[in-house]
């Protein structure tokens, strides 16, 4: 009897190492040459999964709108993998090896957070793996340890913050505005943003004074504390940068705190999502920053059909999140087209500053860093009467050339990183 | 939904509150906004408190009950939605149901590890908080829910010139009912004896011919009502997330730390604590509330493990 | 306990195990040659994970208190490596030996408290310090990149394949177990098992039970140093979340689904969590829900975890052995 039960066991030893051996074998070489291998990382959880869903969904229907034509090239039809990061750069690591490998991915779309996305770059690089990441957006994905991989398709931290600035400089000097104070989320995104929007004051608008700065953890989900701290300060004006569903949070109890009766607060990233999910409550007259608000760009044929399109895929308008992830498709489509070649490395020499087509018209990559020439949008929280939320009025867009950073400063950037 | 008018009225406040007056509106709504924090604490920990001070099990999953707590008074919410006191019944309906789910994971789950080592019933509660909150996803999807609340607390009030979202007032009173009715239920009623005899000595308890299996269940059913309640209470003060429940598990433990396991007084005393430490930190080092807070646990455990106002018996 | 069991059968089945162990070794030496680089980086994952998991064992299974801030040391000892790689360009393995260094430095320091106490204090003041940490690397921004974290740590020339990468990994987990395994066979080993079955006792000989404690805490904090230097240089970048008490939580499982009560069951823990981890993330977002049901059943129905139930079948008796085992 025992003798049985040992021998069972061994041979279920020996048998399981053996299974595992080709069933590992076998799910590798698994890959299917027809397909083109899309992998996507965006969380579904955590603290980004507000913007990732809205992410995954336009690049869902990206994907079904270019295969309903064969795919890339007419015969590569897009095969797409997700993979829910949790917002954790050693998760989004993992699962970009493993998408690269395994899945087989020549590009990878996404991670909703900054750190994430730095942690693939390198990742994707080793592979020869192309890396848009969309959402995320802190310059340092591609102002530093540059990868030519990597190509970002909406405005990054610095951008945004001086657009944010040129716009406050205006307001200051209009309302004589002395002193100000910062809250930020803690992480890499709120950390570039913060800096460079206090950096950028100090050029525009010398006679401001940072009085403080605060920074609640990522995935805060209660604001009281900071914001009865800033409002008995009684800062002129207070700059945030926080995102997501912490940007929910500190707007809701904000308002409910009266804070932005008694506080202006000019420039903030509000997204379309959150003008969506708060558009009861939001405080309308509010300045807000956004990265691609589909109404800025209903002159241009693809944003309205792209609207429509995901209108009737999903019963909801695209948040800037999706506006951003949607052109991510297109700008790898319109690569791989003039490419003639689905080959990563021939794509990425093809997009090197070319021009595309893209929902927020004709733009094109800057040669140093990759970086699309998009704009970042300043406007008014109003209602109005042809959409079921309010939008932004009176929309300033400043455009890429005129908010990057210099070329000369990412070269010293660099050099410095180098030493 | 919009309250508005109050523009007027704050203008003329702001100029007139200066020098001292500013420093002590200052504190004091520090000291309102840690309180609310406090209020909010002491509702997620006090049924921990009570579940570890009887069953001598520290649940880990249970701030992930909490958030279903939260999840629960949403999907309530959302059907009474017509009614205007739709968010008033569903804090209580989803601590109840919540409740019951509670009493099911008792008879089917947490009994089978009474008798296990310590490690043993951490890691099993571990691997819950992992199951439950997948369950959540599965459930209730992955995007953020957020319940608007009604008028009555969705503008701020003014106490000496310091402001407070009206809502904490119900989450401070909540809290304080909670603390009363406890205490209450605790030292007055024969139950309440029986539960806190079996905090000291369980064998006690059932030579008195009491079923202790049963007493269990109910504690643990009472507890994870507390968790369902803190988590309706909750619900409306953000949007309510996946995973939010990972930063306050560890919060609630060390509230319980500071405290004392096992004591009510102990939690009450320790969740002001933390959130009065929250609240005055982030005027003085902003970037350290957390590392503070982890300081002062670890501080007490070497100290005085059994916290301030626990019994040194347990180890 | 029981050492009536027949010594002749309980010799071969240590050597039956023995003779495991090298075909085991066997297989890992030529693994790279069967299988394709997506589970050559898995399998440096489940060596990395397994001797984590191992040095946590040293606390958890000899000295039988459960830590639930082991991720500090990992995550020092990640840091460690980051921040001299990348920062001073010191060579990886002279970065290695100052990532076993400075973890257990740090274990001293929380060791010296955390020794004082048993059971569920013990396990809360590791939680408490090892969030402290997390807060702190989290907090310091200019010194260990926040939450960005560290990027551009890359292994030397010669490690850069993920071939050589893992072999590697094989020899310095091997080297360092076999250093365990050493520990845990001598005098000092029977020490712990004595504190650990009961420390009274163990006092009354005259054994400074303290210091033992705290010597085998720095001994788990340096080899979990050792597991997070590893872990740089293979993914080019850290984060904080190294050290988070959800990382913490990693080992714990590991050991239970491999069993404590055997050296390399947290290794074992390590393969299956791992393998599992990378095999059902492939079709199903829901792994937690998976790994969280197989970490119940196991302690419902399995307390000794995989080695256990081996252990058991092997031996046909229902008391586990108490003494720790290969």
């Amino acid at each position: 009897m025992s003798m049985k039960r040992r021998e069972f066991l061994e041979l279920t030893g020996i048998a399981s190492i053996g299974s595992l051996l080709t069933s590992t074998k076998g799910a590798e070489a698994a890959s299917d040459p027809r397909t083109y291998s899309l992998g996507v990382e965006l969380p579904s959880t955590g603290a980004g999964a507000l913007y990732g869903g809205d992410g995954i969904a336009a690049i869902k229907l990206a994907a079904d709108e270019i295969n309903s034509s064969g795919g890339f090239l007419g015969r590569y039809p897009i095969k797409l993998s997700i993979r829910d990061t949790h917002t954790r750069p050693s998760v989004a690591v993992r699962e970009a090896r493993d998408l690269i490998l395994r899945e087989k991915v020549r590009c990878i779309l996404g991670t909703y957070s900054s750190a994430s996305a730095v942690a693939i770059k390198p990742i994707c690089e080793e592979h020869k793996v192309l890396h848009i990441p969309a959402i995320s957006n802190s310059e340092n994905i591609t102002k530093i340890h540059f990868s030519p991989y990597t190509y970002q398709v909406g405005p990054n931290s610095y951008m945004q913050a001086k657009a944010v600035v040129l716009g406050i400089a205006k307001l200051a000097k209009k309302k004589g505005w002395k002193n100000y104070i910062t809250i930020a989320s803690d992480y890499e995104w709120g950390r570039s943003t913060q800096s460079n929007t206090v950096a950028l004051l100090k050029q525009f608008a010398p006679q401001l004074k940072l009085k403080k700065e605060y920074w609640p953890k990522l995935g805060e989900t209660q604001f009281t504390s900071y914001i009865t701290a800033i409002m008995a300060q009684k800062p002129d004006f207070v700059i945030g940068s926080i995102a997501s569903k912490d940007n929910v949070n500190w707007l809701k109890q904000a308002k409910a705190y009266g804070f932005f009766k008694k506080i202006p607060y000019p420039g903030s990233l509000i997204s379309v999502s959150e003008l969506i999910t708060q558009a009861k409550t939001i405080t309308r007259g509010l300045i807000g920053l956004s990265r691609a608000p589909f109404f800025a760009h209903l002159n241009v044929p693809m944003m309205v059909n792209f609207v429509k399109n995901f209108r009737a895929k999903y019963n909801r308008y695209p948040s800037d999140w999706a506006v951003m992830s949607y052109d991510s498709v297109y700008a790898l489509k319109q690569g791989i087209d003039k490419a003639h070649s689905i080959n990563s490395s021939k794509v990425k020499d093809t997009l090197k500053s070319a021009i595309i087509s893209t929902t927020r018209g004709k733009l094109f990559f800057r040669c140093i860093d990759n970086q699309l020439s998009c704009s970042s949008y300043l406007g008014v929280i109003a209602d109005d009467s042809r959409y079921p939320f309010p939008i932004y009025h009176d929309l300033v867009e400043v455009k890429g050339p005129e908010s990057w950073r210099p070329e000369e400063e990412i070269v010293e950037a660099r050099a410095k990183e180098k030493r | 939904m919009e309250t508005g008018g109050r523009n007027s009225g704050s203008k003329s406040e702001r100029e007139e509150i200066t020098g001292e007056s500013m420093d002590f509106s200052l504190i004091f709504s520090q000291f309102l906004s840690g309180l609310s924090r406090g209020a909010m604490l002491f509702l997620i920990a006090s049924g921990l408190s009570l579940i570890f001070g009887v069953m001598n099990i520290l649940n880990f999953a249970h701030a992930a009950l909490w958030l279903v707590g939260a999840y629960l008074a949403y999907t309530f919410w959302n059907l009474l939605q017509p009614y205007g006191f739709s968010l008033w019944v569903s804090i209580p309906l989803a601590a109840v149901a919540l409740s019951a789910i509670g009493w099911a994971i008792e008879r089917v789950l947490i009994r089978r590890i009474y008798n296990r080592t310590l490690s043993e019933q951490l890691v099993f509660t571990f691997a819950m908080i992992l199951v439950i909150d997948n369950l959540i996803k599965i459930i209730w999807g992955v995007q953020d829910k957020a319940i608007v609340r009604p008028s009555i607390v969705a503008s701020p009030v003014f106490i000496f010139g310091a402001p407070l979202d009206s809502y904490f007032i119900f989450v401070i009173f909540t809290g304080a009912v909670v603390a009363i009715g406890l205490w209450w239920f605790l030292s007055k009623t024969k139950y309440g004896h029986i539960i806190k005899a079996a905090v000291f000595s369980r064998e006690m308890v059932s030579a008195l011919g009491i079923p202790v299996p049963k007493i269990y269940t109910w504690v643990f059913v009472l507890g994870i009502f507390l968790a369902g309640l803190a988590g309706g209470v909750q619900a409306p003060i953000g949007s309510i997330t996946l995973g939010m429940d990972n930063a306050v598990i560890i919060q609630a433990f060390i509230v319980v730390v500071i405290g004392g396991f096992g004591s009510l007084l102990g939690t009450l005393v320790g969740s002001i604590i933390v959130g009065e430490i929250y609240a005055f930190s982030i005027l003085f080092w902003p970037d350290g509330a957390m590392i503070l807070i982890f300081v002062v646990a670890a501080i007490m455990l070497i100290i005085r493990p059994w916290g301030l106002f626990g019994t040194p018996m347990r180890t | 306990m029981q050492w009536s069991h027949n010594m002749r059968f309980f010799q071969s089945y240590a050597m039956k195990k023995q003779l495991w162990i090298i075909v085991v070794i066997i297989i890992a030496a030529i693994l790279p040659t069967i299988i394709g680089a997506f589970w050559i980086n898995v399998a440096v994952e489940i060596l990395i994970m397994g001797l984590f998991a191992v040095s946590f064992n040293m606390i958890f299974g000899y000295m039988g208190q459960l830590s639930f801030g082991h991720a500090a040391f990992y995550g020092v000892g990640a840091y460690t490596v980051g921040l001299l790689m990348a920062k001073l360009s010191i060579p990886f393995s002279l970065s290695l030996i100052a990532a076993m260094l400075s973890a257990g430095a740090f274990a001293l320091i929380i060791g010296y408290f955390c020794i004082r106490l048993t059971g569920i204090y013990f396990a809360i003041l590791t939680l408490s310090f090892g969030q402290l940490i997390y807060y702190i690397v989290f907090e310091w921004y200019s010194f260990t990149g926040g939450d960005n974290g560290l990027q551009g740590i890359a292994a030397p020339h010669l490690l850069s394949s993920v071939t050589a990468y893992y072999y590697f990994t094989l020899v310095i987990v091997i080297a360092a177990l076999i250093v365990m395994w050493y520990i845990s066979r001598s005098p000092f080993g029977y020490t712990m098992r004595a504190i650990r079955d009961n420390a009274n006792r163990t006092r009354f000989l005259g054994i400074n039970v303290k210091r033992y404690m705290l010597i085998n805490f720095v001994i788990a904090g340096a080899f979990a140093g050792l597991a997070g230097g590893l872990w740089g240089p293979f993914n080019q970048s850290i984060s904080p979340d190294l050290l988070n008490w959800t990382e913490s939580g990693i080992p714990v499982f590991m050991t239970v689904i491999g069993g404590s009560a055997s050296f390399l069951g947290p290794m074992v823990g390590s393969i299956i969590y791992t393998f599992l981890n990378a095999f059902v993330t492939g079709f199903t977002q829901y792994w937690p829900l998976i790994i969280g049901i197989v970490i119940m059943l196991i302690i419902l129905f399995s307390p000794g975890g995989i080695q256990g139930l081996i252990d058991k079948w092997y031996k046909h008796s229902d008391s586990s052995d108490e003494n720790i085992e290969l």
